[in-house]
């Protein structure tokens, strides 16, 4: 599910975010796309965490298994440990700074 | 009963250049290699929210801005993108749909993936951006 996130949502949060905004590209006039992902309460929230909190599994997940595959099997207990709980607090996170700017998030359109 | 076995168990040593080998290996460690760029990507963009949250967006306006991060989201926008396009292959190599006597080919699987990808983008566009 995070491959499948990363794959069709990440790219398009990439270049809004960090490429079009700041160079000054289509589509972004004017506002920032976060705070428009935000104005738009429950679709652009939930389009955000599903985002941040699937790539956020699948990229952590996928380059600890990478670095026991680089050499490092040997602390590969200690390697996930560390991971489960980057993502973890990651994801909480998301949840909590999210619901911190929309209070309102799970109240009905 | 012992455990003991009958012979060495022979387990063939591997350094950490294994993947330089062979081409395969090594286009399979750069696709694996795109985690790392998808990780950080997601943990800076937690800290830019964790900013709009607190009431500070023009930090998060500021941090966006920085030339570093521009060009880090440039590659991690590439290697995002060549995750997505060796994944859409794979699902064709590895899940053939059948339509009667015929079964699909991974770059049509491609194909269909990347219209969809383009669908998905524009409407994440269309919907929370411009409208």
């Amino acid at each position: 599910m995070g491959g499948f996130i990363a794959a069709f949502l990440l790219p398009v949060l990439i270049y809004l975010v960090g490429i079009a905004y700041p160079l000054g590209l289509w589509p972004v006039t004017g506002t920032d796309p976060t705070t428009s992902f935000l104005e738009h309460h429950h679709l652009g929230t939930l389009f955000l965490f599903v985002t941040v909190a699937g790539s956020l599994y699948h990229g952590i997940f996928r380059f600890q298994s990478t670095l026991t595959e680089l050499g490092l099997a040997r602390v590969k207990r200690a390697l996930e440990a560390i991971g489960y709980l980057v993502i973890i607090i990651g994801i909480l996170a998301t949840a909590v700074y999210l619901l911190q700017y929309n209070p309102g998030f799970f109240s009905l359109p | 009963m012992s455990k003991e076995k009958p012979f060495p168990e022979y387990r063939r040593k591997l350094g950490p250049g294994w993947w330089l080998s062979n081409s395969h290996f090594t286009q399979y460690m750069i696709r694996e290699w795109t985690s790392f760029f998808v990780a950080v990507f997601s943990l800076i963009y937690i800290y830019e929210l964790s900013l709009f949250a607190s009431g500070a967006r023009d930090s998060a306006l500021t941090l966006m801005r920085n030339p570093g991060i521009i060009a880090f989201n440039v590659l991690a926008l590439l290697f995002t993108l060549y995750h997505a396009l060796t994944w859409f292959y794979l699902i064709g190599k590895v899940q053939p749909i059948k339509f009667g006597k015929t079964t699909s080919k991974p770059w049509q699987a491609l194909l269909v993936n990347i219209v969809l990808l383009l669908i998905i983008s524009y409407a994440v566009i269309q919907i929370l951006v411009l409208r």
